[in-house]
């Protein structure tokens, strides 16, 4: 069968990535709204508003709108009986996250955010391996997610407001959802510090941050955060976790499948991807989570319990003291 | 893809391991015949027993060869004799007559033969590969390959009549990476330091083109850490990869190595995955493989080139070896 699949918004820059995957494929049908962008009509197939999308009766839509706007979006589509696959963070308060989490299980709809690193195979055997018990319990872990700071890419992303604040936002999410996947347990306490020493006369959210996570039964993870990745990188970023075990110690690298490549053109150093397509995994799982009706991992109580972490982040900041991760 | 494909393995030693995971992961139905372990190995996969070599290909579509090197060749005459197609693992034999001749009867029988450099559908350097064809580095001017791992445990890699030694058995790998890279090779220069099963080797190829590859290859003690690397210097750039720089996960847990054979899964059996996925498409009439049954024939010429060089001590041209 022929899934129809509705992308709402293409404010976040993955959109466009996630279209091109779809388009692609010869078993969804793409139709993509953005009433701020009609250019995209020469490209895909488009709708107007969100209202005519959903009167297309798509049977899962990806939401790409802007953190803080994600909620209407999610809850029109949930009302219209689509599956849900949303950008991350899944919003910017709690109130908006357990909202959308409320309105498509009231709908019975499925809710999936959109963390892609869970699907890298390496993750996926680094799970199973200390899902095993060989290495005994993760006794501490300490993940590392930096990147260029995005602010000629969208200027949304540094909006307070839009994006919900900066680097604290952007990037704890990913590791706080690799480690709530292989740790199983519930965050109870952060402290987090946060700066705006990189890119500070341009940005008024934090552009540097460093998270402590302790868990309920002692283990403690910590997050770097940063926009901190320097202009001449070889690459936007990357994300690394390494984790402390009773028996071993294992260092997981989500972009270490590249090859160095001297670009004399660029004149520097670049790194060259040959590792798998985390997007197209995660798609993968989405459309057969559409195709199946039932939820998919990560869901929305994760996206929710991921979101909980960064604002007790942002409190810990404010306060200077550890704060209790809500529930 | 090769779903309800069945498959012929015939050996059950190491590397019938990763074809027979790769296959069953594809949706084959595999037979199994074997001289050593076939028992064990049919029930580990859970897979049907052949009690002949004959009875085996009459049974199957597709005869998978992963029998040690020395008898490659008759296993190969006798699929292609009954018209079957063929996956024979690398290198094809041990010398470049009977690979042709392999290579003649399977053409003669109208059947397929492919061959297992499964070097090529490793991602790292199938990346390069592309990255060259587009231009990205422009002209290959200087190539730096090299492999080491423990020397394998079975007796008959550890003779050179059986074997071919490293030379052939582990650097065709490299061979024919370099010539997928850098073109045809006119010239091999080879030197071999052996000690007992140990052995290290340091080739210079000349290619056509003059783009010149160091390819260093090795058998170490049972404690070595298997590492590839590379490095393709062209006119506008340049592409380095090495196995022990950085990978997906890194471990320092003993526990996982005494496992043995823990990690293969993730770290291995992509490759074979993809090049199975390929060969199973290519007998169905598909598109054909990104290897070719002469490109194996190519790389076990260099290496026989190598071999004649290490025990001269002159260079030696691939054309020049029977």
């Amino acid at each position: 069968m022929t899934l129809r699949i509705g992308l709402m918004s293409f404010a976040h820059v993955h959109a466009g990535r996630y279209a091109a995957l779809l388009r692609d494929r010869s078993d969804v049908d793409l139709r993509v709204a953005d009433p701020e962008r009609p250019a995209l009509a020469d490209e895909f197939a488009y709708a107007a508003s969100y209202e005519e999308l959903l009167d297309w009766q798509p049977h899962g839509v990806i939401v790409c709108a802007e953190n803080a706007r994600h909620r209407p979006l999610v809850e029109l589509a949930a009302a219209r009986g689509a599956h849900v696959l949303c950008e991350k963070p899944l919003a910017t308060t709690a109130d908006d996250a357990s909202a959308m989490v409320a309105a498509c299980r009231a709908a019975g709809v499925s809710l999936m955010t959109a963390y892609p690193v869970r699907f890298h195979p390496a993750f996926r055997s680094l799970r199973s391996t200390i899902r095993s018990g060989a290495l005994g319990r993760v006794l501490s872990a300490s993940g590392t997610n930096n990147g260029q700071a995005p602010i000629a890419a969208r200027p949304w992303f540094v909006d307070p407001e839009l994006a919900g604040g900066g680097a604290l936002i952007d990037h704890t999410v990913h590791l706080a959802d690799l480690l709530d996947d292989l740790l199983g347990r519930r965050a109870i306490e952060v402290y987090a510090q946060a700066n705006r020493i990189l890119h500070g006369a341009q940005v008024s959210v934090e552009t540097g941050g460093l998270v402590v996570v302790t868990y309920d039964d002692g283990t403690v993870a910590t997050i770097d955060c940063s926009w901190s990745v320097p202009a001449s990188y070889p690459t936007w970023g990357g994300l690394t976790l390494a984790l402390e075990c009773e028996s071993g110690t294992v260092e997981f690298d989500a972009f270490g499948d590249r090859l160095d490549f001297f670009d004399d053109e660029a004149g520097r150093l670049r790194w060259l991807d040959y590792g798998t397509d985390l997007d197209a995994l995660m798609l993968d799982a989405f459309l057969g989570s559409v195709r199946s009706g039932t939820a998919v991992e990560p869901d929305g109580d994760v996206g929710y319990r991921t979101l909980q972490i960064v604002l007790a982040a942002y409190r810990s900041v404010a306060s200077g003291r550890p704060e209790a991760v809500e529930v | 893809m090769a779903d309800s494909l069945k498959v012929g393995l015939v050996g059950a030693g190491g590397i019938a391991h990763p074809h027979v995971a790769a296959w069953q992961l594809l949706g084959a139905e595999v037979h199994v015949f074997s001289l050593d372990g076939q028992a064990e190995f049919a029930k580990r996969y859970g897979i049907a027993e052949a009690s002949e070599l004959d009875e085996l290909i009459g049974d199957c579509d597709v005869i998978d060869v992963c029998v040690p090197t020395y008898a490659h060749d008759r296993v190969v005459m006798d699929a292609a004799a009954a018209k079957r197609h063929v996956v024979c693992e690398k290198p094809l034999s041990l010398t470049h007559n009977r690979a042709q001749a392999m290579i003649d009867a399977c053409r003669t029988a109208g059947v397929q033969l492919y061959p297992g450099q499964v070097v090529r559908y490793f991602a790292q350097y199938a990346a390069a590969r592309d990255a060259v064809a587009a231009g990205r580095i422009g002209e290959p001017a200087v190539l730096r390959l090299s492999r080491r791992g423990a020397a394998p445990a079975s007796d008959w890699f550890a003779d050179p009549a059986r074997s071919g030694g490293v030379l052939v058995d582990q650097m065709i790998h490299d061979f024919d990476f370099a010539r997928w890279i850098a073109g045809s090779v006119a010239s091999v220069y080879a030197k071999v330091i052996v000690r007992g099963r140990l052995a290290t080797a340091y080739v210079v190829l000349t290619h056509g083109s003059g783009a010149l590859s160091h390819i260093t290859g090795g058998w170490g003690p049972p404690s070595t850490v298997f590492a590839t690397a590379f490095r393709v210097s062209g006119s506008r750039g340049e592409l380095s990869y090495s196995s022990s720089a950085r990978s997906a996960l890194r471990w320092d847990a003993p526990a996982l190595r005494e496992g043995g054979g823990m990690l293969l899964p993730t770290d291995f059996a992509p490759p074979f995955v993809a090049e199975l996925r390929e060969f199973a498409a290519a007998f169905r009439g598909g598109p054909a493989p990104r290897v070719t049954a002469e490109d194996s024939l190519a790389a076990l010429d260099i290496a026989l080139a190598a071999v004649q060089s290490a025990s001269s001590g002159q260079p030696v041209s691939p054309k020049d070896v029977s």
